[in-house]
C-alpha cells in the first residue's frame, strides 16, 4: 500500500512537469498533496503513531483543498496567464527526467545504506525533491513557481515521513512552512509582480 | 486445446461488440439516443454487401494490404497471455514480438494510405509513423518491465506468474508500467486526446485519412483490424495489469475476463468525453509521458527494487 501511494505520489509529480495549463497544475498539485495525506495516515496507522494521523490529516484539509482553493481563486482574482510554456522544451524533458532520476536513485545509495528500513522510499522521495526542483526551475512565470515550491516541500515531508518513521517536530514545522507558504503566496500574488504584466 | 480455441473465437467476435459499446456509452454520455450495442456487427454485415470501388490510379498494394494489416494482429491474438484457466500454447512471445508485429500491421497501413496517391492518403500516414514510432519505445519497456515482474520474459508465463503471487513489493513500477501502458492504449488505437475515430474532418483526421479511399470488404477488413487492435490492447492491459481470475472455473474465469474488457472500455470512453483532442504537434508530450513512465518503471524495478 505504501508502495502503491509512493508510487502514485511521483507519478503526479512527473505528469506536473508536462503540464502547460495553469489549473491543471493546481489539480495535480493538489492530487499530489492528497496521495500524500493518505501515505502519512496509512504510515501513522501501521506505526500507531496519532501525531503522524493527524499530521496527515492537517495535509489533507490544507494542501489538498485549502491551498489549492485559494491558489486557483487568486490566479482568478489577477487574471494570472494560464497558459505556462515550460523553458525546457517538452523532448528535452523526456530525456531529462529519466536521466534526473536514474541519477537520484543511485546519489541517494549511501544515505540509504545509513537507514535500515524503506530504503527505496527514502530514494523515492529524494528524486521527487530533486523533479520539484526541476518544476520551479523549468517555469518563468511566478504560479507555477510557487507551486513549485509547495511541490518541494511536499517531497521534505515525504522524506520526512519514509526516512525517520516518528518525526513529530519536523511535522510541526512542515506545517508551520505551509502556513508560511500560504502567506507568502498571498503576498508575492498581491505584489503582482512586474515582470509578468511586462510579458 | 479447445479452450485455447474459443478464446480466439470469443475475442475475434467480442471486438465490435466492445467498440460499438465504446460508442454507446460516449453518446449515452452526450445525451445523443444512443446506437443499438449490436451496431458493428451490423456495419460490418452493411459493408460485405456493399459493392467494391478501387481507384484506378492504385497498384496492387491496395489489394493485398489489407488482409497483411489484419493478419498480424490475428497473429498476435494467439499469442496472447492466458484468457481463463491458465493455459496458453505459445510461449516465446515476448515484448518485442508483440510491438514487432503491431508495427508490422501499421506499416501495411501506412503504404495502404500512400498507396492511392491523394493528399490526405499521405498526411494520414505520415502522421500515423510520427505517432508509431513514439509509441514503440514505450510500449516495448512497459511490456519488458512488466514481464521482469512476472519473472519470465514471455508474456503467458509473466502473466500466470503474476496471478499466482501479486508483485505487492513492486507496486510502485507495477504502477507506472500501468500508466504508460494506458497511455498507449489511448494512443495506438486513435482514441481521442490523440486522434478522433468519428470525425471526417482533415485537420484531425489520423487512421480515417488512410483509408478514405475504400470501399466494401476492403473497408470492413480495415475496420475489423481497428477493432481487433483495440481488443488485443484491453487484453494484454486485463491479463497484465489485473491479474485475478485466472484460476476460477473456464466459464466463470471467461466472464471475469469479459466484465475486465468491459471497464476498461467504460474507463477509455469516460476519458473521451472528459478530454479535448490535442493538437498533433501537441500529442509527443503525452507519448513523452508515456515514454517517461516506462522508463521509469525500470529503473524503479531494476535500482531500487521497488
Amino acid at each position: 500500500m505504501t508502495s502503491l501511494l509512493i508510487g502514485l505520489f511521483l507519478a503526479t509529480l512527473i505528469v506536473a512537469l508536462f503540464t502547460m495549463r495553469l489549473y491543471r497544475l493546481i489539480l495535480w498539485y493538489s492530487l499530489n498533496s492528497l496521495t500524500l495525506a493518505l501515505l502519512a495516515i496509512t504510515i501513522g496507522i501501521n506505526i500507531d503513531d496519532n501525531a503522524m494521523i493527524i499530521s496527515g490529516f492537517l495535509t489533507l484539509v490544507l494542501k489538498a483543498f485549502l491551498i489549492p482553493y485559494i491558489l486557483k481563486r487568486v490566479s482568478i482574482r489577477f487574471d494570472l496567464s494560464r497558459q505556462i510554456e515550460p523553458n525546457i522544451p517538452v523532448h528535452y524533458s523526456v530525456i531529462l527526467v529519466p536521466a534526473l532520476l536514474v541519477f537520484t536513485f543511485y546519489l541517494s545509495e549511501p544515505i540509504t545504506n545509513m537507514i535500515s528500513s524503506n530504503t527505496n522510499d527514502v530514494a523515492i522521495s529524494i528524486s521527487a525533491l530533486f523533479l520539484s526542483l526541476l518544476l520551479m526551475m523549468e517555469h518563468r512565470n511566478i504560479a507555477p513557481k510557487i507551486i513549485g515550491f509547495l511541490t518541494i516541500e511536499n517531497s521534505l515531508f515525504l522524506l520526512g515521513t519514509t526516512a525517520t518513521n516518528v518525526m513529530p517536530m519536523l511535522i510541526e514545522l512542515g506545517i508551520f512552512f505551509d502556513l508560511l507558504m500560504a502567506i507568502v503566496i498571498v503576498n508575492l500574488l498581491f505584489g503582482h509582480d512586474d515582470e509578468e504584466v511586462a510579458e | 486445446m479447445i479452450v485455447y480455441g474459443l478464446t480466439i473465437i470469443l475475442l475475434i467476435f467480442l471486438s465490435p461488440l466492445v467498440t460499438s459499446f465504446i460508442k454507446m456509452i460516449k453518446m449515452y454520455l452526450l445525451y445523443k439516443k444512443p446506437i443499438p450495442i449490436f451496431q458493428g456487427y451490423r456495419d460490418f454485415s452493411k459493408l460485405l454487401s456493399k459493392e467494391m470501388i478501387i481507384s484506378k490510379e492504385t497498384s496492387s498494394i491496395t489489394r493485398i494490404a489489407p488482409y497483411l494489416v489484419l493478419s498480424p494482429l490475428l497473429l498476435i491474438l494467439f499469442f496472447l497471455p492466458p484468457i481463463a484457466g491458465g493455459e496458453y500454447y505459445v510461449s516465446f512471445i515476448d515484448a518485442f514480438t508483440i510491438t514487432g508485429l503491431i508495427s508490422l500491421s501499421t506499416f501495411f497501413l501506412m503504404i495502404l494510405g500512400l498507396d492511392s496517391a491523394s493528399s490526405f492518403g499521405g498526411l494520414g500516414s505520415s502522421r500515423e509513423a510520427f505517432i508509431s514510432a513514439l509509441v514503440e519505445p514505450a510500449m516495448i519497456l512497459a511490456l519488458f518491465s512488466v514481464s521482469m515482474m512476472g519473472n519470465n520474459l514471455g508474456l503467458g508465463q509473466a502473466s500466470v506468474n503474476l496471478n499466482n503471487d501479486f508483485p505487492y513489493a513492486h507496486m510502485a513500477s507495477y504502477l507506472f508500467a500501468a500508466i504508460s501502458f494506458f497511455i498507449l492504449l489511448i494512443a495506438e488505437n486513435g482514441r481521442i486526446p490523440v486522434d478522433n475515430p468519428e470525425t471526417h474532418l482533415e485537420l484531425t483526421m489520423v487512421h480515417e485519412a488512410m483509408i478514405l479511399d475504400l470501399s466494401g470488404f476492403y473497408l470492413m477488413l480495415i475496420e475489423s483490424a481497428g477493432s481487433i487492435k483495440f481488443m488485443i490492447f484491453a487484453s494484454i492491459f486485463a491479463s497484465l495489469f489485473m491479474p485475478f481470475g485466472l484460476h476460477l472455473p473456464i466459464f466463470l474465469g471467461i466472464i471475469v475476463f469479459v466484465l475486465k474488457i468491459f471497464f476498461i472500455a467504460i474507463l477509455v470512453s469516460l476519458l473521451e468525453v472528459n478530454t479535448a483532442k490535442l493538437r498533433l504537434f501537441k500529442v509527443p508530450n503525452l507519448l513523452g509521458i508515456a515514454i517517461v513512465f516506462a522508463f521509469l518503471s525500470l529503473i524503479t524495478f531494476y535500482v531500487l527494487g521497488a
